[in-house]
């Protein structure tokens, strides 16, 4: 019997698509499944990349979960991508929100904006090092705030007292004025510009001469609230500005499918800007918020470069984080790698990062997003 | 049948001919960087390329960035040199990997110092045939000295005694300049640990980081930034002390032989003597790592001769001559030791014989971590950026140091 016209032209599709699905198949093949094949069977071995693998059943598990350095790596590693994901996906709808506004110069602070996701991670990685060194530029405007202190608490002052006398002038007058009418803030400002002059030629307040600040960040030991190491947090906020970039693309690719008959809607209900964010915004960008989550769970998770690149630094457990870990076991300096240590951390972090997302999926968006 | 017999003729003069060239490439790696892949070409294209060319050799050098991950990669896959550089301090995992080739019976070893061949020597076997050495000396630039009215230092200084010179300079110089660059490193610090008679490993192989020894040297250095008359190179944004001394900022430079080669190329205009580096006042001796590169040959590779001749051209007396000339070293052959280069009278020749006078003067240790590797000083130079950075006292630091270092397994 042969085979029908119809069925025919079905298995030449499939053939087709296979074709054209080969190189992909192939790489995914070859660089992950058999990779992560090779590296679960390491992880039950002695492996040190040298001798012929013995099966030690979990002998590496165990070794890696009495290990001190490992739980640090871990509690470093969940702060990280807790922290991170959660300011880079509101970070980026924010972003994008604004973006997504109809204001002169638009391509120009796209463009701005999206700068630091192209920069490499290690130019950037180094400006921060030279930012936060201790003869940087943020020591030296901690010094400035410390030494003009005095002045910029006069000049606030100033601005808020000046405000408030205006717009309560106004509305005294039945006028409308929002508190921060851009107008009288103008005025305001220049108000209080002249105000510390004034007293400052008086000498009625003057620049405190302070000691200079002396902090070396990167070397530094304290936890901000008892948890995060301080260098972690640089990597952190590094680690922030340049994905934000990445992440708002996706939420302004979003944002141009939600219709924005909702928007004109909503306006004429008497919505404010911050309600329609709420309840429009926020929800009809589900699942691109979904997709953000995921793969900055998945980035953060497995965070690896920038430690490298701080690397000697700071204090390695400081900053450690698993997928560090996994390194400095394949290459502890002066000895055999522990290919089979790190292997089986290569497995937790895995499993750690499927887990995780699963959680997110079920947990944090509602079933709306997997349609 | 005239024409097959020509065909099989012409076959056997090829295959002859062939066979008397016998043409192999012997590759080699080393790392990457400023200084090294630049003094090896011209060391392998100067010296070594002719002395093999008769023997149909051809030689590449193949740098690597990130030297030693890089080097344990290539040897895992196959891939690695016929030859590499195998640095003193982490010999010992390189060797554990059984694929560097023991050389007993194919080089002679004797024509070269003996605490270098020992450097690369496990059981019985040499791995390595140390190309150079190097020492720390106490490198000074004289402007600042005129400039803050202080005498030079001299070979006859105590750890004390600099310590004072320099504070001296800073009080006179003031803000921008500094005694020295100080990083966190028991590369450099050990030094005076050494002077003052502490001992790396005691009989039982043990480390005793709370030793007065011990803890007076290091206080030394970590007072010296604390007091702020020096610094760390990071807090001036330089990357190494050397770098903080080619930029005029620091009066002193703890460093080796590396430093000369490095202002020769970076900073030519730079007035510097070199002294030996102080004596502790307690002992009335020096204390000096000598640090050491060597030449191996993978177990692994197919031209096995081939690669010992050039090893061989690697650290022959005319190479290592261009070496000590470069300034980056000092030979590892013990007829080199009377050159003519040392009683030079330029800057570069005259720290050169400094160097060469720092492995024999005093209590002088191979730099190296016995069978811990360089994970060995992680807990040292914690202790040392923690007490540098004012994050935590010297007493404290080091508690924690040689706790540390008592959970180091291996």
């Amino acid at each position: 019997m042969r085979a029908s016209p119809k069925r025919r032209s079905d298995l030449q599709q499939t053939a087709t698509a296979l074709m054209f699905l080969a190189p992909l198949l192939l790489s995914l093949g070859l660089f992950f499944v058999y990779a992560f094949l090779r590296a679960l069977y390491y992880s039950f071995t002695d492996y040190d990349l040298f001798n012929t693998p013995q099966w030690v059943g979990l002998r590496s598990y165990l070794a890696i979960l009495a290990d001190d350095r490992f739980r640090i790596a871990l509690t470093n590693t969940l702060l990280f991508s807790a922290v991170v994901t959660t300011a880079q996906t509101i970070g980026a709808l924010l972003l994008a929100v604004v973006l997504n506004q109809k204001v002169r110069g638009l391509g120009f602070f796209r463009s701005a904006f999206y700068m630091p996701s192209i920069t490499s991670s290690v130019v950037i990685t180094l400006i921060f090092i030279w930012l936060f060194q201790r003869r940087g530029v943020v020591n030296y405007l901690a010094t400035q705030i410390g030494a003009y202190g005095p002045v910029i608490a006069a000049f606030i002052a100033l601005v808020v007292v000046f405000q408030a006398a205006q717009v309560l002038w106004e509305r005294s007058r039945g006028r409308p004025a929002r508190a921060l009418d851009p107008a009288l803030l103008w005025i305001s400002v220049a108000l209080g510009a002249v105000g510390v002059w004034l007293a400052l030629a008086f000498g009625w307040i003057g620049i405190r001469s302070v000691e200079p600040v002396d902090i070396s960040w990167f070397a530094s030991r304290e936890r901000l609230f008892g948890l995060i190491p301080i260098p972690l947090l640089f990597i952190m906020i590094q680690n922030t500005f340049t994905t934000i970039p990445t992440m708002m693309l996706f939420f302004l690719a979003g944002l141009q499918n939600v219709p924005s008959a909702l928007y004109e809607a909503a306006e004429l209900d008497g919505a404010s800007k911050f309600q329609q964010l709420r309840y429009i915004t926020v929800p009809m960008l589900r699942p691109v918020t979904f997709y953000v989550v995921t793969v900055s769970l998945i980035g953060t998770l497995q965070m690896f470069d920038q430690v490298r690149i701080i690397g000697s630094a700071a204090p390695l457990e400081s900053i450690i984080t698993l997928a560090y870990y996994v390194y400095n076991n394949v290459f502890p300096s002066g000895s055999l790698p522990r290919a089979g240590m790190a292997s089986a951390a290569a497995v937790i972090l895995a499993l750690l990062t499927l887990v995780i997302v699963a959680l997110q999926r079920r947990f944090l968006i509602s079933d709306e997003a997997h349609s | 049948m005239k024409r097959t017999a020509l065909l099989g003729a012409t076959l056997v003069l090829l295959t002859g001919s062939a066979l008397a060239q016998k043409n192999v490439t012997i590759k080699i790696n080393g790392p990457g960087g400023d200084v090294d892949p630049v003094i090896v070409n011209d060391l392998i294209n100067r010296f070594v390329k002719p002395a093999v060319a008769k023997d149909g050799i051809n030689v590449v050098y193949e740098p690597f960035q990130d030297y030693n991950p890089q080097l344990t990669i290539a040897l895992s896959s196959g891939n690695a040199g016929d030859l590499f550089y195998l640095q003193g301090e982490q010999a010992q995992g390189f060797i554990a990997t059984g694929r560097i080739l023991p050389l007993n019976g194919l080089v002679d070893t004797k024509p070269f110092v003996d605490n270098l061949v020992r450097a690369f020597t496990v059981s019985g076997k040499v791995y390595g045939i140390a190309k150079d050495f190097n020492t720390l000396t106490l490198t000074y630039n004289k402007d600042i000295f005129d400039e803050a009215k202080v005498p030079y230092p001299t070979n006859n200084e105590t750890w004390d005694s600099l310590a004072d010179k320099l504070r001296r300079v800073k009080k006179a110089l003031g803000d921008g300049y500094y005694g020295a660059c100080l990083s966190a490193d028991f590369a450099r610090m050990g030094a005076i640990a050494y002077a003052n008679g502490w001992k790396q490993f005691d009989a039982n192989g043990k480390t005793n980081l709370l030793d007065p020894k011990f803890v007076s040297a290091f206080k030394w250095y970590t007072d010296l930034v604390r007091e702020k008359v020096a610094v760390q190179p990071s807090d001036i944004s330089a990357g190494w002390p050397g770098e903080c001394f080619k930029n005029g900022k620091t009066a002193i430079a703890l460093e080796g032989g590396w430093l000369n080669s490095y202002l020769k190329d970076q900073a030519p205009n730079l007035q510097y003597g070199t002294a030996l580096l102080p004596k502790s006042k307690a002992t009335g001796k020096r204390g000096n790592f000598l640090y050491t590169v060597a030449w191996a040959v993978n177990a692994r590779t197919k031209n096995k001769d081939a690669a010992l001749k050039v090893l061989k051209a690697l650290t022959s007396p005319q190479a290592q001559q261009y070496v000590l000339e470069s300034g980056l070293a000092i030979p590892s052959r013990k007829a080199l030791t009377n050159n003519t280069y040392f009683k030079r009278n330029d800057q570069a020749a005259r720290a050169a014989k400094v160097v060469f006078d720092g492995a024999s003067n005093g209590t002088v240790n191979l730099y190296g971590f016995g069978k811990y590797g360089p994970d060995w000083a992680q807990p040292i130079n914690a202790a040392l950026s923690a007490v540098m950075s004012g994050q935590s006292s010297a007493e404290a630091a080091l508690k924690k140091a040689q706790a540390d270092l008592n959970a180091l397994k291996r």
